[in-house]
């Protein structure tokens, strides 16, 4: 599974929304439920999902879906698990 | 875009007021930050033992800075019975961009992670109930939520009927308190309901005088009633004098005496106008300090005081279990309450066990005063 398909689905979860809708342009401003306490959910699954911490200027390029995976993805790369 | 939170400065002024215009273009205008960095209320002072302080969320680009967020931190020391005195914070006032643009929906959770990285022992009071979008982030950031008791005593039945518009929205329920309200049938209803709780006893002797300032004897009783609770904001006569200052006239400093001797005090005020209280005169018994065994004199002296005040209705936020039940003694029935205390994780874990009705908090806590009197 890719990480995009891993974030994907953890956002599914948080945003209840099937993962079929959500694509890598999904963002607050597509996904009706992706609200400011859902971003923070989101955040705190996915730190807590790929074991890493992150900071106010990446939270800050999470600004869709697939922006979001690459950052995990980067970072996950920059820290091998 | 990058976001930087940083304390409000002079130089931030302007573009908090362009960050206002932005919010309250929404059509809310409760949506505003304090268009000054030194808070009005509680300035920063040298010595000073409780002081606000604001940060702002800047987001810098090639056309200049603009700011996103803002939040507000009061900084205190909380009394911890066991563990001394620990420097705490109030996060209040968080407001984010976010609310009106979503491209901004991380701001809030940036304002409310940078607060903690600030003073992790942290909370949050009020914020209008548990499932407000503030509440479900803290709870998210993994802070307890705990309602804290509202109380009301009705003192003029006629007034509350046909003013009392959180009552009012069902038409029917609406009917039937104008009809009550004109009958007499309501006015009876509601003396004997309150009477019945009332307690008669307890003010033999008792004195209420009000004070323009708090002089020292508050200290004596801070320090002993202050091991009877598990944990309370710090009141003592220098904290007292900040808070409630002779210069605030919106709220009044009594001071309860029985055969003679200070045993309590309470601030006693009149709020500000409410859609939710029609014209209606709410008065609030805001803070309250004694020994147990005054509670109910001091709860009582406040309420007549009020009275004495023409208000319509007597309204209070009360944690700790003496002074719910002293209240109940004097006639006062529970409603619901939106009124959440919120302590951080590590300050929860300071707190522990978390037992409501074990601490003191009121209606004085937090931001409270400034917004509500």
């Amino acid at each position: 599974m890719s990480t995009f398909d891993e974030v994907r689905g953890i956002a599914s979860d948080i945003l209840g929304i099937g993962t079929a809708k959500l694509t890598t342009d999904s963002s607050p401003d597509t996904v009706e439920s992706w609200d400011s306490v859902q971003h923070l959910n989101l955040v705190l699954a996915l730190e807590e999902r790929f074991s890493l911490q992150l900071s106010p200027e990446e939270i800050e390029q999470m600004k869709t879906l697939g922006a979001t995976a690459a950052l995990i993805e980067s970072k996950l790369q920059a820290s091998p698990r | 875009m990058a976001i930087v939170i940083q304390p409000y400065r002079k130089e931030h002024e302007s573009a908090v007021q362009e960050f206002n215009r932005r919010l309250q273009a929404s059509g809310d205008h409760n949506l505003v930050f304090s268009q000054t960095c030194v808070p009005r209320w509680l300035p920063p002072a040298n010595g000073n033992p409780v002081w606000n302080e604001f940060y702002v969320a800047l987001d810098s680009s090639p056309s200049g800075t603009s700011v996103r967020g803002a939040y507000g931190l009061k900084q205190e020391a909380l009394f911890v019975r066991g563990k001394g005195v620990q420097r705490i914070a109030c996060y209040h006032h968080p407001l984010s961009e976010g609310i009106v643009d979503r491209a901004f929906t991380s701001v809030g959770m940036l304002l409310a992670r940078d607060a903690l990285a600030r003073q992790p022992f942290l909370y949050a009071l009020g914020m209008g109930g548990a499932e407000t979008p503030i509440a479900r982030m803290l709870k998210a950031l993994g802070f307890s939520l705990t309602a804290i008791p509202f109380y009301f005593r009705i003192v003029r039945p006629a007034r509350f009927l046909r003013q009392m518009q959180a009552l009012r929205d069902v038409r029917w329920r609406a009917i039937l308190m104008d009809i009550a309200a004109a009958s007499g049938t309501g006015w009876l209803a509601i003396n004997s309901a309150q009477r019945l709780r009332r307690w008669n006893g307890g003010m033999s002797e008792v004195v209420v005088e009000e004070l323009s300032e708090f002089p020292d004897w508050a200290d004596e009783i801070w320090e002993r009633a202050k091991e009877t609770v598990n944990f309370a904001t710090v009141r003592d006569a220098r904290t007292l004098r900040l808070l409630y200052p002779a210069s605030v006239t919106s709220t009044r400093r009594l001071r309860i005496r029985r055969n003679g001797s200070p045993i309590g005090w309470a601030i006693i005020g009149i709020r500000r106008k409410d859609a939710k209280f029609g014209e209606m005169r709410v008065g609030s018994i805001v803070d309250c300090w004694a020994m147990p065994e005054n509670a109910l004199a001091v709860v009582r002296a406040a309420a007549q005081a009020l009275e004495k005040d023409r208000v319509d209705l007597i309204v209070s936020n009360q944690s700790n279990q003496v002074w719910c039940d002293a209240l109940k003694r004097s006639g006062f029935f529970s409603g619901p309450t939106n009124f959440i205390f919120a302590p951080s994780k590590k300050l929860t874990e300071l707190l522990e066990p978390l037992e409501t009705g074990s601490f003191h908090f009121t209606r004085a806590d937090g931001d409270g005063l400034p917004v509500n009197f």
